[in-house]
């Protein structure tokens, strides 16, 4: 990962970028530096996901999307402007993972838009880009909500088209535009319902935010690789998607937790720490706290050696990571899925699986390419597309099976020059129940329209552990609790397992169908899974209960009843 | 000028269709944990659909020899027939056609060996459409114009309540095992010129019925129907009752064929219509 000079270093550094106009050059070094801020500010936004499931995290997203906008000019030498923002609109739309990832990647095709014909970004283009960024953004959700990223683009629109009266000078718009962000993100909660229960701002507005602060920040000569410091509480840390970002030279995960002798100086210690290693993270508790670092080998032991100095340690984790990862490669490449050859001219199902064994079931339908959820659970446009570009019909079908994927489905649909449809599927048993519908020699559009029918003859529901404490629907979760979903409404928290599997078939009357499919995820064991089936059994003697190992992560449970 | 009609067990033709307009039936042979036995002679379907499930080797079908195709033909030509219309299973499911068409071979044009492309009652209604054609005194090409255009009214169409035989038997090339499946899928095929398509899946067995029900009704105004099935006479009677169909002449329900149940398993429904 290059960097661009850091700016304090230079001096006269600020001075001479502000006489410069903005240039396809310029741009790309804003781009960078959008991208750069936003990830080292990721975990915020991911912290700001309302709904306590773990996945589909929009500060992930939106960085993986940014990142492969920035891979599509980070090696051009073009110094058009036009020819630099449409690159980075290609890239964000191609790398667009989860909604807001999908979102992200309109608003630069705006941005690209008002660009057309432009050599540089001056205060008028850069307002006109606003606008135009906003009224693509809109015009891509089929239904746009208020307190969302849409409702800053909006209010930054309009602000900057004020500031035009006052200014001409484009890093004064930039600076207006990143005010009116940062409050347009703060008056989110008072237009969603949603944000205001659980008490936070929307987490697609705020890394909108992180992204043009980044700007502001670089155009001001400030640093960009320390986060705006902040501790979590110490269930919300997360450090599955250690695997996401592994970086060269950081082979090892060191996790320790103390008390601390004397109140901890979270600033003294974080940049103490980033002498050391990357991806930390500092979590708070009863009177202690935990940290997790990446750390070269040879330098393993000196975020213990340091901690030791400050306080008492009472438990230390290390692990190599290297190591891991190879060990997730060789279980992925262990079973090959077998997929339904595709004959030439038949309609192609692709479908997005969360675990390993669900895509199993879904070959076993006849699916003809398998999109593998992955950890942050969001393919991008790219990565769905690449699965059926090359098969040799003309006549596709994508089943998302998760809300938050629906858009990059969508962009994919519409990147293709091939016959495309998405099915709204928004979890994996109605993905099911619609690929059941497939005849492979059927006319598509009828096809199509008996999928979709397909997606209200099964209830869904989906047992996961809590990522965080928030009242949803009227019901209270406190964060580490097991939690029920119903066709993805949030139904229940409890602590057990059995009482929550029988609590959602009470509340999707299973009483009234034939079938239970129970897929267990990756994270419970066989045995439990077996007793929870007995009880299941039990109590609906008059259905059937089959179940199936899913391998996902992250939901013990993915649940059908038909 | 008398022409003689013959067809073969896959035909499903009910006995009685059979005596009155004197068709001739070759039966195709099964063969059970080693043992083969002459398809409507040796085993009654309700002996076959009873073991079923508990052989030990999956149960498969074979052709019956050339010879018992020879001596039915010569017989026949002893009864004064002029010419002969062999009527069999369609070519991509069974090599009965093809014996049939090399037992033919010795006596010249005489014998037309024609295949239906269809399977069960699909047969089965071409071979009364042509007995009763013969029994107009119909010259044999007349016969064979006629059911050119016969066959392309013709619709079968199948629910099969599992997986497991169809994948199994290796004659539907898109059917084959994988791992990972899930256990109860029911599937919906249409045999047309001689292919099983694949019309579908269902998870359970009442809604499959449903979509079986819509599936028929989809086909339009018919002239005829029969309805078949693997073993699973109630099931087909009240198919039948709830089609709620007025035909001119009789729906006749049948046990469809162990040759066909074989290869389809238990608890299967099907119907052959012809369309008006």
């Amino acid at each position: 990962m290059t960097t661009p000079p850091q700016p304090q270093e230079t001096p006269g550094f600020v001075e001479k970028l502000r006489q410069e106009p903005i240039d396809g050059l310029a741009f790309k070094n804003l781009a960078f530096a959008a991208l750069t801020w936003l990830r080292t500010n990721h975990e915020m936004v991911n912290a700001l996901n309302v709904f306590p499931v773990p996945d589909g995290d929009t500060g992930t997203n939106m960085v993986l999307t940014m990142q492969s906008a920035y891979n599509e000019i980070k090696n051009s030498p073009e110094r058009s402007i036009e020819k630099i923002a449409n690159a980075l609109a290609q890239g964000a739309l191609m790398g667009a993972r989860g909604n807001s990832g999908v979102i992200l990647s309109q608003l630069w095709r705006g941005v690209a838009r008002a660009l057309d014909g432009k050599d540089v970004l001056d205060g008028e283009t850069f307002a006109k880009a606003f606008a135009v960024a906003r009224d693509t953004a809109y015009k891509g959700v089929v239904r746009p909500v208020e307190g969302t990223i849409l409702t800053v683009a909006k209010d930054i629109a309009s602000a900057t088209e004020k500031a035009l009266a006052i200014t001409q000078d484009p890093y004064e718009i930039l600076e207006i535009a990143v005010e009116e962000a940062s409050a347009s993100v703060e008056r989110t909660p008072e237009l969603l319902d949603v944000l205001k229960d659980a008490g936070v701002v929307d987490s697609g507005g705020k890394g909108f935010f992180f992204l043009l602060d980044g700007m502001l920040r670089f155009s001001k000569g400030m640093p960009l690789d320390t986060a705006v410091a902040s501790v979590k509480s110490l269930s919300a840390l997360n450090f599955d998607n250690a695997m996401e970002t592994v970086e060269e030279g950081q082979d090892y995960e060191v996790v320790v937790d103390f008390r601390p002798h004397e109140p901890l100086i979270l600033e003294q210690f974080y940049s103490d720490l980033e002498k050391m290693g990357t991806s930390i993270q500092i979590g708070e508790g009863e009177g202690m706290y935990r940290m997790h670092i990446h750390v070269p080998t040879e330098k393993r032991y000196e975020p213990i050696d340091y901690t030791m100095s400050i306080g008492t340690i009472t438990k230390v984790h290390i692990e190599n990571l290297l190591a891991q990862m190879e060990d997730i490669e060789k279980s992925s490449k262990a079973q090959p899925i077998k997929l339904t050859p595709v004959e030439p001219g038949q309609i192609a199902v692709i479908t997005v699986a969360p675990g390993p064994g669900i895509a199993n079931v879904f070959a076993s339908l006849g699916a003809a390419a398998i999109v593998e959820g992955g950890q942050t659970m969001n393919p991008s446009t790219q990565e769905i597309l690449q699965t059926f570009e090359n098969l040799p019909t003309d006549r596709i079908i994508i089943l998302p099976n998760n809300k938050n994927i629906f858009m990059a489905a969508k962009a994919a649909s519409e990147v293709t020059v091939k016959q495309a449809a998405v099915i709204p599927s928004r979890t994996v048993p109605q993905g099911l129940s619609a690929l059941l519908r497939l005849i492979p020699n059927g006319d598509f559009d009828a096809v199509v329209a008996d999928m979709e029918s397909a997606l209200g003859d099964v209830e869904t529901g989906e047992i996961t552990i809590a990522t965080r404490t928030v009242e949803i629907d009227g019901v209270n979760v406190n964060e580490g609790e097991i939690i029920v979903l119903h066709n993805g409404k949030l139904i229940l928290s409890t602590d057990n397992l059995t009482t929550a599997c029988l609590a959602f078939l009470e509340k999707a009357a299973a009483d009234d169908f034939e079938l239970i499919t129970l897929f267990y995820g990756a994270d419970i064991q066989k045995a439990e899974v077996n007793q929870i089936a007995d009880q299941i059994r039990e109590t609906y003697a008059d259905l059937e209960v089959e179940i199936q190992n899913g391998g996902q992560p992250h939901y013990q449970f993915i649940i059908s009843i038909e | 000028m008398r022409i003689g009609i013959v067809t073969d067990s896959t035909a499903d033709i009910p006995p009685e269709l059979v005596k009155q307009h004197h068709i001739r039936v070759v039966p195709a042979i099964i063969v059970m944990d080693g043992e083969s036995f002459t398809d409507g002679e040796d085993i009654s379907r309700q002996e076959f659909y009873e073991r079923l499930p508990y052989l030990r080797t999956p149960a498969t079908t074979a052709t019956p020899s050339m010879g018992v195709f020879q001596e039915i033909y010569t017989k026949l030509f002893q009864e004064g027939a002029k010419a002969i219309l062999s009527l069999h299973v369609a070519s991509q499911l069974s090599g009965i056609f093809n014996t049939a068409k090399i037992a033919a071979q010795s006596f010249g044009e005489r014998v037309h060996v024609i295949d239906s492309t269809s399977l069960s009652m699909g047969i089965g209604f071409q071979v009364l459409a042509a007995a009763k054609a013969a029994a107009q005194e119909l010259s044999a090409e007349k016969i064979l114009d006629h059911l050119h255009s016969f066959q392309k009214r013709i619709r079968v169409l199948a629910m099969l309540d599992t997986l497991e035989y169809i994948r199994r038997s290796g004659r539907v090339s898109w059917a084959t095992a994988r791992i990972g499946a899930l256990l109860r899928v029911k599937l919906f095929v249409e045999v047309s010129e001689g292919k099983v398509l694949n019309m579908g899946q269902a998870r359970t067995r009442r809604k499959a019925i449903e979509h079986f029900k819509t599936m028929i009704h989809k086909l339009g105004p018919l002239e005829e129907l029969a309805i078949m099935h693997t073993n699973a006479e109630a099931d087909a009677h009240q198919l039948l009752a709830d089609l709620a169909l007025n035909l001119p002449s009789p729906i006749h329900v049948l046990n469809a064929t162990p040759v066909i149940g074989t290869h389809v398993g238990p608890n299967g429904l099907g119907i052959a219509a012809v369309l008006k």
